[in-house]
């Protein structure tokens, strides 16, 4: 069984400071894996170069046997990545359904002729989108299933992160990349979200998930495989409890003894 | 307009007199544009605003020194210099103040909407000025006559026919444009405007007073524009209410080019914008009026090709 | 859970009966006193309406019966014209204010919707105007096809910036589009062949054979010739609005929102972020082009003086004052916008004073503006 994601020496650097130290990593279909390190090394930017947002300076990405590599955002997109944000990027004045409906731009009609004209077409559309996002609303957050169109605006940190996590899974991306997702959460939520996660994934046998996190039990209880950075580099790879175990892990959270 | 708008074809050769012509012509209309886009310049670097109505506070800084030597000559007053000078100070300090109060109660109460919304408001407010000038002034909405007070001597070199007031002008805004230079680089408060332009927070942190420090900032470049605006009365010798509104245009583009908040790009941005507009004229002199045609043109071009200016601005942006 | 009530339509049918007998009351008085009584008694109205919570149920009612409200609309709007089937002067008011509103419309798109800074409006609806001038004067172009190309041109002006306006942000994109409002009021002036400062006359329109410069006579009621332009105005109104409205209450026009909100996400989900910015524009800037080609038809003359940068700030006040995003916030704030200088004539010298002035207080207090944008509702009334 080949990889779904192969990266391969890449390299990033802002200026002076180097990002991406030539990173090699795969990961396997339908695997979870926790991306851990310290602030600074790197598992953002490795989501922001792979999902093109920036321009990597050396290395390969290979995605579903499709090289990406420098690939534009929306074709990354429509090869089957999506992503959540560290710092929550909701479009705010607009409703729960518009932001889930944003993750699923290609799945959705977007011809001049179709919107405008084939308005028949387009409400039926519109109604197997509402009833797709009011059920998978429905798993993170049942309370929520009838108030899509509010405006996000109104919500809760926690609510607004679950809706970005279902606008990153409307459109059934093959990886989901999660960046930080239990930020500004209590313990309970926190587990309450995995778990959903967990039940989507159930649901959609098709589903990996890279997950960046600092809070290790959520990396320990859901993650199959690590991959621990440091300045860019990665430093270990293995489950949690080994790289946990690791000297080098270790003193790079903690530094040295 | 002093010197040459446009010669009819026919010499092939330049002739040495027009061009040292073009050339001060370019010069002086440089140093007006660089002195608006200096204070465009300014605006930008403390409170990251566009400050759309600086132009505007030109045009009022002009009229109030107008006003100035209207009022000194109804008192009997007729030194030329003397005349100047008053203007000079009273309409630098009556638009230091009204520079100080758009920050206090147009700009700093918008620091938490879009930037868009401060853009627009200021924008809003230089039409208020604008009309303000034309509908209460005294036949406002007429060109309106400007003394010349500067020395009206000229040096005749060769075919060029150097004028005095244009030096002395000239002069002035090199001396303003090193003052402010000094200011920022040498000073106190200069360190302090810069603290503020580079990191507010930190700026705070450190004890600066953040909201004076706007306030000075502010004061300095509406004092800049009153400067300008008595400027361009002397070299007219005639203001209109709306010569803000162009030469806001203006410095700003000017400011643009040259990259917002680097002092050396405004001052560059105003004398490449002269530049283009002296080029403009210069090729097609059947039309000189198409100048600003050009010179726009090269700006929306220039806009295109570097979206942030001559000099990058250093926008970075957390993802 | 539980079922929303069914929302009634009838505050909104009362509150356009309710408008439309105002904005005639209005338009036919003359005396200065009694404009002035009127107008006080309306902005009380609407703030004790709207501390009375009325106004809420109004748009409540618009929200979820649009098409029907759509319709009394043109109703109403034949009803003022029916009033005023001989004034000539109310006439070309009521023309002014529907052509105004289809430029503010397309400009909403640009900037409303798409997020696209466009401070040339005014300089577009000229482009429109002067290719009536000309296309009229010069050519045999039947004069429903001319408003068309009016649009083409300024669609395709439009285009002669997209590079700078694709690639520029926030203020830096303000510039481009200022510029170019001096550069095309210059342009204007000093060519000759385009009248210079003076401008130019156009020609008598005649659509179909029928002229649309003679009164009518129908029944032996006679119309003024104005009614001709009003009839089209009032469809090309409708079509702008039409169209505008099903932009919104689609996926592109979630699209525009997406990429004016966010545009790094946007285009981390697929976005084509250029693709849709294109279209907003060259879309606004048809629209523009259009209502200025027919306006330089209804006007008979077309002048630079008339599409300044000035001008292009009135179509942005209206746009900041109605409500940034929302259609019938914008016809309202046309209409005070265009009728209340007009017939308060004391005022009339003072208008762009006092429109800045306005936009100033809505900008510092009431940023939404007038009607504030409610949230995206695809279809009117549709309950899952």
């Amino acid at each position: 069984m080949s990889a779904l994601l192969e990266v391969h020496g890449l390299s990033k650097h802002f200026g002076g400071v180097l990002a991406l130290d030539e990173l090699d990593l795969t990961v396997a279909p339908n695997e979870i894996l926790g991306l851990i390190g310290p602030n600074g090394s790197g598992k953002t930017t490795f989501f922001n170069v792979i999902t093109g947002i920036y321009r990597a300076d050396a290395g390969s990405v290979v995605f579903n046997g499709t090289d990406v590599t420098n690939a534009s955002g929306q074709a990354v997109y429509r090869a089957g990545m999506a992503r959540t944000f560290q710092r929550s990027r909701l479009s705010l004045p607009l409703s729960i359904f518009d932001n889930i409906m944003i993750g699923n731009h290609k799945r959705l009609n977007q011809g001049l002729w179709f919107n405008l004209v084939k308005r028949g077409d387009f409400k039926r559309q519109f109604e197997e989108s509402y009833a797709a996002a009011r059920a998978l609303v429905e798993v993170f957050e049942p309370g929520l299933a009838d108030r899509l169109f509010e405006p996000v605006a109104g919500l809760p940190m926690i609510d607004r992160r679950r809706i970005e996590i279902c606008r990153a899974l409307i459109s059934a991306p093959r990886l989901l990349l999660l960046d930080e997702p239990s930020a500004g959460m209590t313990h309970e939520e926190t587990a309450e979200l995995m778990n959903d996660i967990l039940l989507v994934r159930a649901r959609n046998k098709d589903l990996t998930i890279i997950i960046v996190e600092h809070e290790m039990g959520v990396i320990e209880r859901i993650t199959e495989r690590c991959v621990v950075l440091n300045f860019g580099r990665k430093i270990a790879e293995g489950p949690y409890r080994t790289v946990a175990s690791d000297s080098q892990v270790q003193e790079a959270y903690l530094g040295v003894a | 307009m002093p010197g040459i708008t446009g010669h009819d074809g026919g010499d092939p050769d330049m002739d040495a007199g027009l061009l040292a012509q073009y050339i001060m012509n370019g010069l002086m209309l440089g140093m007006m544009y660089a002195l608006v886009a200096v204070g465009f310049t300014l605006f930008f670097g403390v409170l990251d605003v566009i400050k759309f109505s600086h132009g505007d506070v030109l045009t009022v800084g002009a009229f109030a020194a107008l006003a100035t030597y209207v009022g000194l000559h109804a008192l009997g007053l007729n030194s030329s210099w003397l005349d100047l000078l008053l203007m000079l100070v009273l309409s630098t300090l009556a638009m230091a103040l009204l520079g100080m109060g758009i920050a206090r109660y147009l700009v700093m109460p918008l620091r938490s909407a879009p930037a868009l919304n401060t853009l627009l408001i200021t924008l809003m407010l230089g039409t208020v000025l604008r009309e303000s000038v034309r509908l209460f002034y005294p036949q406002g909405a007429n060109p309106k006559p400007f003394p010349a007070l500067l020395p009206r001597a000229s040096i005749d070199l060769g075919a060029f026919n150097l004028r005095l007031d244009n030096v002395l002008m000239l002069a002035a805004g090199v001396l303003v444009i090193l003052g402010i230079q000094y200011l920022l680089n040498r000073t106190k408060l200069g360190l302090a405007i810069r603290a503020v332009a580079q990191d507010e927070e930190t700026a705070r942190t450190m004890g600066i007073n953040f909201t004076a420090i706007v306030l000075i900032t502010f004061a300095i470049g509406s004092g800049l524009a009153a400067f300008a605006g008595v400027m361009n009365g002397l070299y007219y010798n005639e203001i209109n209410f709306g010569i803000g509104l162009y030469l806001g245009v203006i410095g700003f583009s000017a400011a643009i080019i040259g990259g917002l908040g680097s002092i050396y790009g405004a001052i560059l941005g105003g004398f490449l914008f002269a530049g283009l507009q002296t080029i403009g004229t210069v090729l097609l002199p059947f039309a000189s009026a198409y100048k600003d045609v050009f010179a726009f043109a090269v700006v929306i071009a220039i806009m295109a090709w570097r979206p942030t200016g001559l000099i990058q601005e250093k926008i970075s942006e957390r993802v | 859970m539980a079922q929303k009530t069914r929302i009634s339509v009838w505050p909104g049918v009362i509150s356009l009966a309710i408008g439309t007998a105002y904005l005639i009351a209005l338009l036919d008085v003359e005396r200065q006193n009694l404009i002035i009584a009127l107008l006080v008694f309306g902005i009380a109205a609407v703030i004790a309406a709207a501390w009375l919570g009325l106004l809420d149920s109004v748009s409540a009612s618009f929200a979820d019966h649009e098409d029907t409200l759509g319709g009394c609309a043109i109703i109403a709007a034949l009803a003022v014209a029916a009033f005023f089937h001989e004034n000539h002067f109310v006439l070309l008011l009521v023309i002014t204010v529907l052509l105004y509103s289809v430029a503010t419309l397309g400009l909403n798109v640009q900037f409303g919707y798409a997020g696209v800074l466009n401070f040339a409006g005014a300089s577009f609806f000229g482009i429109g105007a002067y290719t009536s001038a000309v296309l009229n004067s010069y050519t045999a172009v039947p004069h429903l096809v001319v408003l068309v190309i009016g649009g083409l041109l300024a669609a395709l002006a439009g285009s002669l910036l997209l590079l700078p306006v694709l690639r520029t942000r926030g203020h830096y994109a303000a510039v481009v589009t200022i510029a170019f409002a001096l550069l095309s009021k210059t342009f204007l002036e000093v060519n000759d062949v385009l009248g210079g400062p003076q401008g130019m006359q156009v020609k008598g329109t005649r659509i179909l054979g029928w002229s649309f410069n003679d009164n009518i006579t129908i029944c032996s009621v006679s119309l003024s010739f104005y009614m001709n332009y009003f009839v089209v105005s009032l469809f090309l109104l409708v079509g702008a609005f039409i169209l505008v409205r099903r932009l919104e209450r689609s996926w592109i026009g979630l699209n525009l929102d997406a990429l004016r909100l966010d545009e790094t996400a946007a285009g981390c989900f697929g976005l084509d972020i250029v693709r849709w910015k294109i279209t907003a524009f060259l879309i606004g800037n048809f629209l523009i082009g259009i209502a200025g080609a027919l306006f330089g038809m209804v006007g008979g003359f077309v002048a630079p003086n008339n599409y300044t940068f000035a001008d292009s700030l009135i179509l942005v006040s209206i746009l900041l004052l109605g409500g940034i995003g929302n259609p019938w916030g914008l016809i309202v704030a046309t209409i005070i916008v265009v009728v209340v200088p007009e017939k308060l004539q004391t005022i009339q010298e003072y208008r762009f004073l006092l429109y800045a002035l306005m936009v100033i207080a809505v900008l510092l207090f009431r940023p939404e503006g007038l009607l504030p944008r409610p949230v995206r509702r695809y279809f009117p009334g549709w309950r899952p």
